[in-house]
């Protein structure tokens, strides 16, 4: 077990979105979080990659466990640097006022001493080519999906082997959501575990290995992918009849 | 014409300690968006710490003056810094983290500032210092035009610092990282960026350079006290918003700016219309270009 969430329970100020939340991420593999708005997708992920309070929760109870390890007190800096563990989050946040590239390039903050850094922007821009073309560009001036890539991009960028992944088809195209599905699915080939939220259960479950279904703060569901899409009451309320 | 350069020059002289204080203001606004209102006292410190390094150089050491100035400025330089660092440490650090709003930050860095005058005050007195000299004076003439090495050496000090400060912020990944935190401070660990560490190089920059204009200030007018820093502080902030607080061109501009406005104010009238005019005229500015001149509406800073 990668990653082993056990029993979480975490609050925003006397609000508890999450009640006892127990699941985990093998090695290798893609799993999905799939859940209605507010079920606390986005905090699940907030609370792994120990983002502070106020906009993240604290939590209260539980463990969150990786490779053995508590991470409770690891900043969120080290979770990067340390653990190589990466959170791509909602709604991008990607530094508008930076360029495509400089964003990038502050992605290996932490990995300054290494020396050859080529490969690894070759790598993510033949795996988004758009990126490569629009490098010297202010960021907040690329479309939506465009910042959606370099979102995936700069995440990819921090030398992560696990990647969280906040809704990253949010405002694509369904062609470029399918391209980005591909892209993901191929990083997973190359050996990176993927945590994935996605609003799009149907899309997000065919990609996965394994799911869990999140339901205001509960975990109601679990199992592999085929499971999933076979349970009727998972049909009824996610994957639209 | 001779008049006109010599005002220039007096200008850049001028201009360059207004500059010099305003890259620190616009440095930790443009990170935190944190008035450092502390900070004009902070050059106050700077330029007592260079009295007491000066001094003892100078008279316990026995030093030549020009040793004693190549040890002043990077000791100056260090301890002013640790004073800003400090100050973020136990004033700014734990409200921040406590998600305290700015205003109390904002009154925090206007009470440090007065805690730093004031210990001052108590532990030195009132009494006037005066600052031992380090070199010796020359003044140049050419073509009617006088000045001297060390108003040439102030300008070359404010224009290396504003270079070096500009390549930083530009080109490397820890000026990068203070861009970012100025965007969005959030996603900046999801980088794997420390955030308190590019917070500290913010102060330890700003408060730095404060140091230097201290030297440099004492240097010049050599004549210390506990107020010093405050009217000065609160024109190199002026200057600032002027500029654009949170860009470090426009912190330089604005410092220039004001000098010149001084000077020329000075050259035409009694010198005692010049704070009248000078500020008139910032307010104009900033009657026709509220964000300053380098300013954007948006939150994107430095
Ligand atoms: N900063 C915050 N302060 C207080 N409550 C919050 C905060 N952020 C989220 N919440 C609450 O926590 C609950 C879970 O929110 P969360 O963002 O994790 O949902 P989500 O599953 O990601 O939803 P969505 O699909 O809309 O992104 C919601 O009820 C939300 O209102
Ligand atoms: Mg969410």
């Amino acid at each position: 077990m990668l990653l082993s969430i056990e029993n979480l329970c975490v609050k925003y100020g006397n609000i508890q979105p999450l009640h006892g939340i127990t699941f985990h991420v093998n090695e290798g593999e893609i799993v999905t979080l799939i859940g209605a708005n507010g079920a606390g997708k986005t905090t699940i992920l907030y609370s792994i990659a120990r983002l502070p309070p106020p906009e993240a929760p604290r939590v209260i109870s539980g463990d969150i466990v990786f490779q053995g390890q508590s991470i409770l007190q690891t900043t969120p800096s080290d979770v990067v640097k340390n653990l190589h563990l990466a959170l791509s989050p909602e709604g991008r946040r990607i530094f508008g006022n930076l360029t495509v590239w400089e964003n990038l390039k502050l992605a290996t903050y932490a990995r300054a001493k290494e020396a050859d850094l080529g490969k690894e922007y070759d790598y993510v821009f033949t795996l988004f080519p758009r990126l490569k073309e629009r490098r010297n560009q202010r960021s907040e001036s690329l479309s939506g999906g465009e910042q959606q890539m370099l979102a995936v991009g700069r995440a990819l960028m921090t030398g992560c082997k696990t990647l969280l992944l906040d809704e990253p088809s949010m405002g694509l195209a369904p062609v470029l959501k399918y391209e980005l599905f591909r892209k993901l699915k191929q990083l997973n080939e190359e050996g990176m575990t993927i945590l994935l939220v996605e609003q799009n259960a149907n899309l997000a479950l065919h990609l996965a290995h394994r799911g869990y279904v999140l339901d205001t703060g509960t975990i109601v569901a679990a199992g592999t992918s085929a499971e999933l899409l076979g349970n009727p009451e998972v049909k009824k309320a996610y994957l639209g009849g | 014409m001779e008049n006109l350069v010599q005002n220039i020059i007096n200008a850049l002289q001028w201009g360059s300690f207004y500059a010099l204080i305003a890259l620190g203001y616009t440095l930790v606004y443009g990170v935190l968006t944190l008035i450092n209102f502390a900070h004009g006292d902070v050059f106050m410190v700077g330029a007592y710490i260079a009295f007491f390094s000066a001094t003892f150089l100078l008279t316990t050491l026995g030093l030549p003056g020009w040793i004693a100035l190549a040890l002043c400025i990077p000791v100056t330089m260090i301890l002013t810094a640790m004073v800003g660092v400090t100050l973020e440490r136990i004033a700014y650090r734990p409200l921040r983290n406590k998600g305290a709003h700015r205003l109390y930050v904002v009154i925090t860095a206007l009470m440090c500032g007065l805690i730093l005058e004031h210990a001052n005050l108590a532990i030195f007195g009132a009494s006037r210092k005066a600052f031992p000299q380090l070199i010796a004076e020359h003044v140049y003439t050419i073509g009617g035009v006088t000045f001297t090495n060390l108003k040439i050496a102030v300008i070359a000090t404010a224009f290396l610092a504003f270079l070096f400060l500009h390549w930083m912020v530009t080109r490397t990944r820890v000026g990068m990282a203070m861009r970012a935190i100025s965007y969005d401070k959030f996603a900046v660990p999801l980088l794997g960026i420390p955030l308190d560490r590019i917070i500290v190089v913010t102060f330890i920059l700003g408060s730095g350079f404060a140091g230097l204009a201290g030297l440099l200030f004492a240097m010049s007018y050599p004549v210390l006290e506990p107020y010093m820093g405050a009217l000065i502080g609160w024109k190199a902030f002026i200057a600032a918003v002027v500029g654009g607080i949170g860009d470090i061109r426009g912190a330089f501009l604005g410092g220039f700016l004001l000098g010149a406005v001084e000077i020329m104010v000075v050259a035409f009238f009694p010198s005692t219309f010049r704070d009248l005019i000078a500020f008139t005229v910032l307010l104009l500015i900033l009657t026709w270009k509220p964000t300053g001149l380098f300013g954007i509406a948006k939150t994107t800073k430095i």
